[in-house]
């Protein structure tokens, strides 16, 4: 069974100019020590999708529809109290911001020990013992010291590995990090990345990272969803996805990154803008800027199959194979030069 | 020292410019403490119609260092020549017809287009402001800028929030372009927008270079993007040039081991190739300007630190050829190379440089 199970997972906000549709029918599974990649622009649904499942929006004009089972339990309507047991426990969360996710006026040591206190029935001295453990596994120098120092003493990198220290310190099976390296460095982004990977051998942890950087997802993760206009749009292992991509807006995705190969003087761009997710575009919601677009696409909205060699690949487009298999190559073709001329 | 020979056509030439931001103590008899050394001792020059690329970390002056071109900043010594004019000491006054040669394209699309002002105001206030046509020619230079930057001219009356951050950012870009400038500094002007988005202004920026002749200093920290559009890339680590080279060059051949170390640390979006390499993954972060690492700074995180040689001796910015110049005493042999290779025998990376 798996450890954290969505199933159809759809939230609606209710706003002054309509319904928006942040989320609609997300599914996805996670097992043990697997790391899940969820991979889409801004106002694609990943976030939302996370925040759903920890119980974080607002309670007010806010629907919610389909399950995401927690051991067999639904973390979707939950009361508070049974989530708040879970939530920072056995489910912990990495936000993006590391430079406003932690309190300015709690010392960080103060912080971690609530974070354990709250889940654990221990003294303040087996709390602080703790946080310092963990301090000193995320890698933060001299951290006997800085344990009493404020948020603000801390660089961007170091403070994103004190989240990491405080999501990871009761132990949670899983992990989810939003964007945990956006805001940071790409040496110090290196540093967290590689240091996810080993706290996960060590802990055996689930992680479920969202970005919207490629390059993120096939360092680390296993399984990739990316997602389009509040929709997955196509998910598979990582080395599929990369080697053979099944949807227009990943081609677009990997095409629009920037590529060594100097012979490629411009970049192939996804024309146009993501869609307002108030009034979605009517079929496939990528259509307006898919540039394979069909007459079937603009009226009826492609089903999320799995492609006919892989069952485990799924796909939201009409496209045939045929092309499919031709553009993909080209794509794959391109990428390739350019990590390999890196 | 002079880092290449000077063609004497260079559109701009900066040397040894310096940028200190005092740090004050005392309320009315200020006394200066200390210093931020923003921006120490660069020099580099721009040929008509190239781009040099500036990367860097957050925090190693980049952004400063393209005020001080731009004379948004006084600099606190060094030289700016601008096409054979000094222009270090210019007076604002003096200044305001060179304005009309360098423009600048910001970060934030959301913060650098004023809220309370219409598109065409905005992209035609340089022209006012140089006296440039009277209002009817103003309006029909901004309805042509907005197409050239692929905007519905139609949407002159509109306000910015009312565009998405990429249309927002060709707005800016429409901006710059307005007083048929020879030079645009771009500050960051992609990493605020998704992929896709970026693409599309990168190619823009391209495609104008291209019909317009312009000259560009493009600042990132992002080396992919870097990469795609300079034709020269100079790296910087805490106020100071690490290494400069053509762009090719510098992707491949890098010899400053920062250098390796960056280019090691960016994700590379294939992942049998990406999880083969060892990134070389530096210890700690950069140390504060205020009080930066003796002789070369990069020392305290570096794995071919050398004991009383790096951290006694400034490393000059030794040629390589081409223009490729490194400030580096034992400079990569090969690349790629994986941390241990890089690591030199019986040197042993400096104690971290931990913050204050």
């Amino acid at each position: 069974m798996a450890l954290l199970e969505v199933n159809d997972l759809r939230t609606y906000f209710q706003t002054d100019d309509g319904i928006v549709k942040a989320v609609d029918g997300v599914s996805f599974s996670v097992e043990k020590g697997q790391t899940l990649g969820i991979v889409g622009e801004s106002g694609s649904g990943k976030s939302v999708s996370c925040l759903t499942i920890m119980g974080l929006n607002a309670k007010r004009g806010t629907m919610t529809t389909g399950e995401a089972l927690w051991k067999g339990e639904n973390l979707i309507g939950m009361k508070d109290r049974a989530l708040r047991e879970i939530r920072g426990n056995d489910i912990s969360m990495i936000f993006q911001d590391p430079m406003t996710s932690l309190n300015p006026v709690h010392t960080i040591g103060r912080q971690l020990v609530e974070a354990v206190q709250l889940h654990r029935d221990v003294t303040k001295r087996v709390a602080r013992a703790r946080s310092l453990e963990l301090l000193k596994a995320v890698g933060i120098p001299r951290a006997e010291t800085r344990i009493d120092d404020y948020p603000h003493q801390f660089s961007g990198g170091m403070r994103q590995r004190v989240m990491i220290a405080m999501a990871l310190i009761n132990d949670p099976d899983v992990l989810i990090a939003d964007e945990p390296t956006t805001a940071l460095d790409v040496t110090t982004q290196a540093q967290i990345l590689s240091l996810m990977k080993r706290l996960q051998e060590d802990f055996g942890s689930a992680i479920i990272i969202i970005t919207h950087d490629l390059g993120v997802v096939a360092e680390i993760a296993d399984d990739v969803f990316v997602m389009y206009a509040a929709n997955v749009v196509e998910q598979a292992n990582v080395y599929d996805l990369f080697n053979r991509p099944r949807h227009p807006y990943t081609w677009g995705l990997m095409g629009s990154l920037p590529r060594l190969d100097a012979d490629v003087e411009r970049l192939t761009q996804i024309p146009g803008q993501p869609p307002s997710l108030l009034r979605p575009p009517a079929g496939c919601r990528f259509h307006p800027r898919c540039p394979y677009v069909m007459e079937v696409c603009k009226t009826t909205v492609p089903e999320l199959v799995p492609t006919q060699r892989d069952p485990n690949h799924l796909q939201r487009c009409h496209l045939d194979e045929e092309t499919k298999d031709r553009e993909a190559a080209k794509i794959v073709a391109q990428t390739l030069a350019q990590a390999q001329a890196g | 020292m002079e880092t290449n020979g000077r063609s004497g056509n260079e559109l701009l030439v900066v040397e040894d410019v310096k940028k200190y931001f005092p740090i004050t103590r005392g309320i009315i008899f200020q006394k200066e403490i200390a210093a931020v050394k923003a921006v120490d001792g660069v020099s580099f020059s721009i040929n008509p119609g190239e781009t040099l690329g500036i990367v860097g970390e957050s925090g190693c002056g980049k952004s400063t260092l393209a005020r001080c071109i731009m004379k948004l900043l006084e600099t606190s010594g060094g030289r700016i020549t601008f096409e054979g004019r000094d222009i270090t000491k210019l007076s604002r006054a003096a200044m305001r017809p060179i304005r009309r040669e360098m423009t600048m394209i910001f970060q934030d699309p959301y913060a650098s287009l004023n809220p309370r002002k219409r598109v065409g105001f905005i992209i035609g206030e340089p022209l006012e402001v140089h006296g440039l046509g009277t209002a009817a020619e103003i309006k029909t230079r901004v309805q042509e800028l907005l197409d050239v930057v692929g905007l519905n001219p139609e949407h002159y009356n509109r306000f910015p929030h009312e565009f998405s951050g990429g249309q927002r950012q060709r707005i800016g870009v429409a901006r710059a372009l307005a007083v048929n400038p020879k030079l645009i500094v771009c500050d960051e002007p992609v990493s605020a927008l998704d992929v896709s988005v970026q693409a599309q202004i990168l190619n823009l920026l391209k495609d104008l270079q291209d019909d317009f002749g312009l000259t560009y200093v493009f600042i990132a920290h992002d080396l992919n993007v870097v990469r795609h559009i300079s034709d020269r890339v100079m790296v910087m680590y805490l106020g100071k040039v690490a290494e400069v080279a053509s762009r090719d060059t510098l992707y491949k051949e890098p010899k400053h081991p920062y250098t390796g170390a960056l280019l090691s640390a960016v994700p590379i979006a294939n992942p049998e190739l990406g999880r083969q390499r060892e990134p070389i993954v530096l210890e700690g972060d950069v140390p504060s300007p205020v009080n930066p690492p003796s002789a070369c700074n990069f020392h305290p995180r570096c794995p071919r630190f050398v004991e009383g040689h790096c951290d006694v001796e400034d490393p000059p910015l030794y040629s390589f050829g081409n223009g490729h110049v490194a400030a580096c005493h034992y400079a990569l042999e090969r690349w790629p190379m994986s941390a241990d290779e890089m690591r030199r025998p019986g040197s042993k990376t400096a104690e971290k440089a931990l913050p204050a």
